[in-house]
């Protein structure tokens, strides 16, 4: 055995030698063995922007050690995440290789070899095809010798072209996984393959329609699930889980969150819109994943100055276009579309089934379904018909509140919230866990639905008392008097720091139906101990807050008094 | 294929020309040693033959993302002059940039007939375009727009396709042996992956350990014997990240137990059994540790750090426990990495359910990890009073209702922090416990789709 090496301008003659003291340990010729497709394939979607990918192989295994490729993984795989179980051998190694095919990449693993380089005669047409060695390649340029002597590519203006016989063993046309197992009872065997991938997402969406008296509500709600990938999953089982997973940030902790670490958002509200904001973008683009093939396709293109600067943008373009395409078409997986297909599985009522998963709320969907590339699904996983809601009207006075300065300064009119309120429990027509989602309200009117506003929800237990606001009110409103003048502290508070800050409100409404009214005085930061006391109504206690709740005749009003009292923080004192 | 099969070849050199600078072989003996933050150390064992004299030695195949300064070569009756690492890429730029003052071949084609005609033109200037001297005009190259080929004649030496590390040496006799080169490079990193698959019925916890290495040097290694170090080193390089090995408070109870694991001063040294090729853009992963039995437990705690109330009920944090000890199954320090937890589904199938990190942990440590917020156990915080008591100290009358819609009962730790210079419980609707000097913390046990209402006074000040 012979093998020729061209270095440095003289040939090296490498032979076949005894291995001497420092050789390294022989390594056994490996069979590779190439699992095309899963027999069956289990996506669990998450909500923050990947999935669990699980994959059962039927592999047949020769005797002695062997590398196993698994063709076909979504191209956005956590190679950390990957999980090769029941291989009933040892596994030596497990490897994912992402030295993929292009244009770039091309050029660069052919410096030093010969290719053919093609250039077309612009007058006469006529082709001449010349051996040419590939002597540098890098994202300034390439270039190249051949028996004329050493030239740049496409800084002719003449059309040419380099052409290579073969592929470099190395570059593959997909990132590929592969374990290495050692040597074992030969046959075949079935293997459970798993990895997290990115490009998966999932949100709830919520219709509910008011009953002609708004007490009940007929609620259904949806999933809307998305693979933004260009990996097809077939007759593949779909699940998706509703809560808020502990996640490491991607870049910086090798972790599975693309939006940062979970435990940096305080609030769910902002989890969700990074969430929402993440999955956007990715649709938009979903090149952006990590991973994805459009990512990698990089230009090898430069030239020497050249006459003026726009003819030289003109002519370094390299590769052409029809090279680029066909890396891409090379690099696609069987199946992918481009296009955002929305399929509707939930009209026959045919609803995801819940289970407890750890401390989670997971949905199944009822049978195995086709998740093409790119596309977006949608099934129902609730209906409730009749739950028991109420709808009221709301406003909390407090200084952290950001109308504030509107009733202080004008004191006349303020519209207050439209709110619908109801607690998740059986007995109300409801009691099932409600992964967050927008609810979209409806009224029934004679000429057909009306729109009544949206809310978003959050996650939401069972017997958790939920209150969402959908609107602002029209011809409901609150008149202040004598809340604007500043307090005159009495001798007596002086001596105490105690003030008395009295409120009186009047509650108008025009409607010509009564509505429930609920009043929240919250906390002041000017107040310290604060306490409500010479109410003209008695109050009631709601989260820390002092509450009122009223009905409001047709037409009619409604007065309120009250004095907010407290103590003047040591801080403001002079 | 010819990477798998280097240690048995043997470099015949047929070179014909003496000028031409020396190579060395191919590996002979190739080691790496990775540290965690994108650094490793390699070591590689190379045939060398040279006459006697001053020359030239390249060594092709190092890191792209070698360190330079880090480069040490040895070997005996050789002395080193100096030691060049070439960056100067041949690029058509370069190319051209380095002909100035000298000549090139111009061929153009004409456009209607396609003959081709062949000058000789002095590069006179490249700024802002390539300047010529053809015979006696002078003319901006391809100004007109026309197809025109520029050919070289030849490369100039010093450009090179890739960095190449060469080094001058002084043969004091002929050479015939093997060198050791070594050198740190960056772009080669590891770090460790847990799968933990946790059975909360029966409180066990399956782990599995990974070495994941990562290869981005932008050069492949062929059957290399690699070790990783787990320790924190001092790296001062800012690319370098120290944080990431510190972890975050999931460790409890640091451990004092020694593992199997061989120590290198204050390090951990964890050598892969089996030489291996590290392609580049290669994810690799090796197993290192294995337990199916490791006793775990979890549990719910929340952690308020003011007295405040709210409408929302907040989700209480869910966190696996357990030991790396030998009693509980695990008497392994675990190097800084990920972990993955999973549960089983109805269906008997793992699926994700969270990840933590864990810094470089000791043997026997006590460790809890954060998986997620629990979406069925609830906390609502309402603070109901708050009452001055003289100038520097006021009582904070607190409530917690936390909710269990879980079909079993649930104990949440909860934890008011942050407290005060002067603080004392005052009252409490639960036996409690001071957890550090500002910090107090009760278990509420919660039945199963049940609510248990925490109410307690804490007076505080300073």
């Amino acid at each position: 055995m012979v093998m020729r090496r061209r270095v440095s301008g003289c040939w090296l003659l490498v032979a076949l030698g005894a291995s001497g003291a420092h050789a390294v340990e022989q390594r056994a010729e490996e069979v590779r063995v190439i699992s095309a497709q899963p027999d069956s394939v289990s996506v669990t979607i998450y909500r923050d922007l990947f999935a669990l990918i699980t994959e059962t192989r039927t592999v047949d295994l020769p005797a002695g050690p062997v590398t196993l490729v698994f063709d076909g993984v979504a191209e956005t795989l956590m190679p950390q995440s990957a999980v090769v179980a029941d291989t009933g051998r040892e596994l030596r190694e497990s490897n994912y290789d992402f030295e993929l095919l292009t244009a770039a990449k091309l050029m660069e693993k052919n410096i030093g070899r010969e290719m053919l380089l093609t250039r077309t005669n612009p007058a006469t047409g006529k082709v001449r095809q010349v051996k040419a060695t590939l002597i540098a390649a890098n994202t300034e340029g390439v270039v190249f010798r051949s028996i004329d002597g050493n030239e740049a590519l496409h800084c002719s203006g003449l059309p040419e072209r380099l052409s290579f016989e073969e592929l470099p063993g190395e570059l593959t046309s997909k990132p590929t996984l592969s374990i290495r197992l050692a040597a074992g009872t030969p046959g075949k065997r079935q293997v459970r393959v798993s990895y997290l991938a990115h490009g998966f997402g999932w949100s709830a969406d919520y219709v509910g329609k008011f009953s002609a008296d708004s007490g009940r509500l007929d609620l259904h709600g949806w999933i809307t699930l998305h693979n933004l990938t260009r990996a097809g999953f077939r007759d593949a089982q779909v699940q998706v889980v509703a809560g808020r997973l502990n996640l490491l940030d991607f870049e910086e902790d090798r972790g599975s969150s693309l939006i940062g670490a979970t435990s940096e958002y305080l609030g769910d509200e902002f989890l969700d819109a990074a969430r929402i904001e993440a999955l956007e973008e990715a649709r938009e683009d979903p090149d952006s994943l990590p991973n994805s093939l459009g990512q990698s396709i990089g230009y090898f293109s430069g030239c020497y100055p050249l006459g003026s600067s726009e003819i030289a943008e003109n002519i370094v373009k390299f590769p052409d276009l029809s090279a680029v395409s066909a890396v891409h078409r090379l690099a696609e997986m069987d199946g992918a579309e481009q296009l955002d297909e929305v399929v509707v599985t939930g009209f026959r009522m045919s609803m995801a089934v819940r289970e407890n998963l750890a401390d989670y709320q997971m949905y199944r969907l009822p049978s195995r379904t086709d998740l093409a590339a790119r596309q977006t699904k949608q099934v129902a996983f609730l209906h409730t018909p009749e739950v028991k809601v109420e709808r009221f009207y709301g406003i909390r006075l407090s200084d952290s509140e950001e109308y504030g300065d509107e009733y202080a300064a004008e004191s006349n009119f303020v519209p207050i919230d439209v709110k619908v309120g109801w607690r998740n429990r059986k007995a109300d027509g409801l009691g099932e866990p409600l992964p967050g989602g927008l609810v979209r309200f409806f009224e029934s009117a004679a000429t057909g639905l009306v729109f009544a506003g949206d809310a978003r929800l959050a996650d939401t237990s069972v017997d958790t008392p939920v209150e969402l606001v959908i609107g602002k009110s029209v011809d409901l409103g609150i008149a202040f008097e004598g809340s604007a003048e500043e307090p005159e502290p009495s001798a007596l508070s002086l001596f105490t720091r105690r003030v008395y800050l009295p409120m009186h409100l009047r509650v108008l409404n025009d409607k010509t139906r009564p509505v429930v009214v609920e009043i929240r005085q919250g906390p002041m930061s000017e107040l310290q101990d604060l306490r409500v006391v010479d109410a003209s109504l008695a109050p009631k206690r709601k989260a820390g807050d002092y509450m009122w709740r009223f009905e409001v005749p047709a037409q009619g009003e409604q007065e309120l008094s009250y004095k907010v009292g407290g103590r003047v923080p040591d801080w403001m004192r002079d | 294929m010819r990477a798998l099969s280097t240690s048995r070849w043997v470099v015949l050199g047929l070179c014909s020309v003496a000028a031409v600078a020396a190579e060395t072989g191919e590996d002979r003996q190739l080691a790496i040693t990775i540290y965690n933050d994108n650094l490793a150390l390699i070591e590689h064992l190379r045939p060398l033959k040279l006459a006697a004299g001053r020359q030239r030695v390249e060594i092709p195949g190092v890191s792209a993302q070698i360190l330079p300064q880090t480069v040490s070569f040895a070997a005996a009756n050789l002395e080193l002059m100096e030691q060049n690492f070439d960056y100067d890429l041949l690029t058509p730029h370069k190319l051209m940039e380095k002909a100035v003052g000298g000549n090139v071949r111009v061929v153009r084609t004409n456009p209607a007939t396609g003959v081709e005609t062949s000058e000789t033109a002095q590069v006179l200037s490249i700024e802002g375009g390539t300047v010529l001297r053809i015979g006696n005009r002078i003319e901006v190259l391809r100004d007109d727009n026309l197809p025109a080929r520029v050919v070289f004649d030849k490369v100039p030496d010093n450009l090179r396709a890739r960095p190449t590390l060469s080094v001058l040496v002084n043969a004091l006799a002929p050479v015939d042996q093997d060198v050791r080169l070594t050198y740190l490079s960056r772009g080669l990193g590891w770090a460790a992956d847990y799968v933990a698959v946790f059975d909360e019925a029966s409180g066990v916890l399956s782990m599995q350990g990974w070495i994941t290495l990562s290869n981005r040097s932008g050069t492949g290694f062929a059957n290399a014997r690699a070790q990783l170090v787990a320790g924190n080193l001092n790296v001062t390089d800012p690319s370098a990240d120290p944080d990431y090995r510190r972890g975050t408070d999931i460790q409890r109870r640091a451990g004092k137990e020694d593992g199997a694991q061989q120590r290198l001063a204050d390090y951990y040294l964890y050598p892969l059994p089996h030489p291996t090729t590290i392609a580049n853009q290669q994810t690799k992963q090796v197993s290192f540790l294995e337990s199916d039995r490791v006793t775990a437990s979890k549990g719910y705690e929340i952690t308020f750090t003011d007295f405040a109330s709210s409408d929302e009920p907040r989700s209480a944090e869910v966190r696996v426990r357990f030991a790396n000890s030998k009693a509980a199954g695990l008497g392994a320090p675990l190097p800084a990495g990920v972990v993955r937890v999973y549960a089983r589904d109805s269906r008997g199938q793992p699926q994700f359910i969270g990840e933590d990190k864990v810094g470089h942990t000791s043997g026997g440590s006590e460790i809890a990890l954060r998986i997620g917020d629990a979406f069925d156990v609830t906390v609502t915080p309402t603070l109901n009073q708050t009452t001055r008591v003289n100038k520097r100290s006021s009582d904070y009358q607190m409530n917690y209702l936390v909710r269990n819609a879980r079909a079993e009962a649930a104990t949440v730790t909860v934890r008011q922090d942050g407290l005060w210079r002067f603080n004392e419980v005052r009252a409490e609707s639960i036996k409690g416990r001071r957890t550090d000097a500002d910090s107090f913390a009760w278990d509420v046990t919660v039945p199963p789709n049940g609510e248990t209402q925490l109410t307690f006074t804490i007076r505080q000040g300073w």
